[in-house]
């Protein structure tokens, strides 16, 4: 069997989760030795245009952008979104929260407002604009867990991807809970997988890698009353990595 | 057996030379990121960092003899397998009552139908110094559960007889006389030492009692008999999370899940199981993608009745819940109490 051809895109985002990748240090020979890297901005010069794995990092937030996915996904066999600019739209939907984005972009960018590579679309999460196949989520991703969903998709079984909160993780780390500090920690309704990274170093989830399936929202607006908090505040909470959330699975 | 009385230097020692013993040694510490008011079991580097006036631990010894994730075999695919098991003797120090009952029970539930190699090796390599209760935790209720003391399970048992100057230290297995043995300056306790004892002891099995349960619990299960379509479930689960806090947390839960994780050469690889719980969603997954507690007032239901009905008839009909309070404020909705829901059945039902 030949080895699977693998190229990595990416849209609108930092970059933080390719270079994750990068990051994957030794691990690193060990993807090359399985995969066939035909394509990584990032990490190389060459470019192709046969590939059968296309991991994409980044949100779509041009017309253009969505040419360029419709076209990727028309090449490959699978596409799999990393991070939660490409999963979710992450950080980059902070902006679909304006109604105005002539306004947003004179903002952002004043007098340079105008010029044609600053058009700028809603934000969209990859799978808005083709169907992704895999999410890797996370912002940015988890080296491990995207080691071990690929090893998962070379042997061809679907890869485990947690469908259940962050308090599990943070459970098992021992970590007391942020709610018993008064802080609006979103681990209940967020999806796991990073091992509750951010209670873990007492600091609440602001919810990186987005609801998990049936997420009990109005469960958290409840218990606000509890805590003698207000439902603004916790808005206030979901806003940095929750606007305009679509599903994540 | 012998019952020894030692004061707080002969106790401090006695821990110490422990620690230098070749064996590991745990026990209850300060958690650090909390400010000093929360507990956790882990390696004790002196005898100063015990603190056996903790109330409760973040969650429950069970992690010594079923880890949260560990290691079961090792695999070549469509090949041999390797079997791991842990044989590293352990101290235990500073286990309450209520988490003893505890190890109790799953030490009779590991051991019953499929005999689990993993977690039984672990138990038998671990020398437990349990200890009586000295602060009341917060959510606390094993008086109501009878669970305040203990008789078995450990092999030595402090009881701390006023603001650690003194401890009674009993022990009723040959591994706890011989290490109660390297306690040298220790002296046989008394009659008035025995009397005091008691006293602390009694005094557990009433004030252990932060709520208090309206039946007896070997009343639950018949209560539970009757329960099943009560509307308790659907209004309590409503703002259910599923974060499965009240089983990660709890030290009766045993339930987990099995993963096989393979190398990057993906010839070979680790079989893995980590803890799992049943309020958890994907929890009743099974082939075909079926989940039969889909609902989760099915799964909350489901835990109580594990608690209080289940799991008593594979072990004499102890009730599945110690006491131990940690459910209750580990839950932020705080619906997760197992006495508040058992005792709003019984304002309908009698046992
Ligand atoms: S998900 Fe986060 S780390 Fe990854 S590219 Fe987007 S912003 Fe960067
Ligand atoms: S700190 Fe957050 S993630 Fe951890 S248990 Fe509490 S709510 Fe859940
Ligand atoms: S704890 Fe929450 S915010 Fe932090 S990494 Fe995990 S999912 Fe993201
Ligand atoms: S159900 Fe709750 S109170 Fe009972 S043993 Fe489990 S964690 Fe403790
Ligand atoms: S801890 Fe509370 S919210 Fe979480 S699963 Fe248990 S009952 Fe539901």
């Amino acid at each position: 069997m030949s080895k699977p051809r693998v190229a990595i895109f990416d849209f609108a985002c930092c970059e933080g989760c390719q270079l994750q990748i990068v990051n994957l240090e030794e691990e690193i020979l060990d993807l090359i030795g399985a995969v066939d890297v035909v394509e990584w901005r990032e990490a190389m010069s060459e470019q192709s245009e046969e590939y059968d794995i296309a991991i994409i990092e980044g949100s779509i937030t041009r017309p253009e952008d969505e040419e360029r996915i419709k076209d990727i996904r028309s090449k490959a066999k699978v596409l799999i979104a990393i991070g939660a600019c490409a999963t979710t739209g992450g950080l980059n939907k902070l902006k679909n929260n304006f109604d105005d984005l002539e306004e947003v972009k004179k903002c952002v960018y004043s007098d340079a407002s105008t010029m044609p590579h600053l058009e700028t679309a809603m934000t969209k999460a990859v799978d808005e604009v083709v169907t992704v196949d895999y999410k890797v989520h996370g912002c940015p991703i988890e080296k491990a867990e995207f080691g071990s969903i690929i090893r998962s998709l070379l042997l061809g079984k679907a890869p485990e991807i947690p469908d259940y909160p962050v308090c599990v993780e943070c459970k098992k780390n021992e970590n007391v809970c942020r709610w018993e500090y008064g802080e609006i920690c979103l681990g209940p309704i967020i999806r796991a997988g990073c091992g509750a990274k951010c209670p873990t170093a007492s600091y609440r989830c602001f919810g990186c890698r987005g609801y998990v399936d049936d997420p009990n929202v109005n469960a958290a607006v409840d218990v606000m009353d509890k805590y003698g908090l207000t439902v603004d505040q916790l808005k206030s909470k979901m806003v940095l990595f929750g606007s305009k959330q679509g599903p994540t699975l | 057996m012998s019952i020894k009385k030692l004061n707080k230097d002969v106790f401090k020692s006695f821990v110490d030379s422990m620690i230098a013993s070749d064996q590991s040694v745990v026990g209850v510490k300060e958690k650090v990121q909390a400010k000093g008011n929360k507990f956790a079991f882990g390696p004790l580097e002196n005898a100063d960092q015990l603190r056996l006036d903790y109330d409760v631990t973040l969650i429950p010894p069970k992690k010594y003899m079923l880890p949260q994730t560990e290691t079961l075999l090792t695999y070549e695919v469509k090949g041999e397998s390797k079997q791991h098991v842990d044989e590293q003797k352990l101290i235990l120090v500073g286990v309450h009552p209520y988490d003893m009952i505890a190890i109790n029970q799953m030490d009779e539930l590991f051991s019953q139908d499929e005999y689990d190699t993993h977690y039984m090796t672990r138990r038998n390599n671990i020398t437990v110094i349990a200890c009586d209760v000295v602060n009341a935790s917060e959510n606390i209720f094993a008086s109501s559960m009878e669970t305040a003391v203990v008789e078995k399970g450990f092999d030595i048992l402090l009881t701390d007889l006023g603001k650690g100057k003194e401890y009674v230290a009993e022990a009723i297995t040959e591994k706890g006389e011989a290490l109660l043995a390297t306690a040298v300056d220790a002296t046989d306790a008394d009659d008035k030492d025995i009397a005091k004892r008691s006293a602390i002891q009694e005094a557990n099995k009433k004030d252990l009692d932060k709520h208090t349960l309206n039946c007896k619990p070997s009343e639950l299960s018949s209560l539970l008999e009757q329960a099943y379509e009560h509307p308790v479930w659907e209004e309590k689960a409503k703002t259910c999370f599923s974060c499965g806090s009240c089983n990660t947390t709890c030290p009766t839960c045993y339930c987990f899940d099995v993963q096989d994780l393979v190398n990057w050469n993906l010839k070979d690889g680790q079989r893995e199981r980590s803890w799992d719980g049943c309020l958890l969603k994907d929890f009743a997954n099974v082939a075909g993608d079926h989940n039969f507690r889909k609902q989760k007032e099915s799964r909350f239901r489901h835990r109580l009745y594990r608690k209080g009905k289940y799991v008593p008839t594979k072990i004499g009909g102890q009730v599945a819940c110690v006491g131990c309070g940690r459910c209750v404020g580990a839950c932020v909705p705080d619906i997760a109490n197992p006495v508040a829901v058992y005792n709003r059945l019984l304002e309908d039902i009698k046992p």
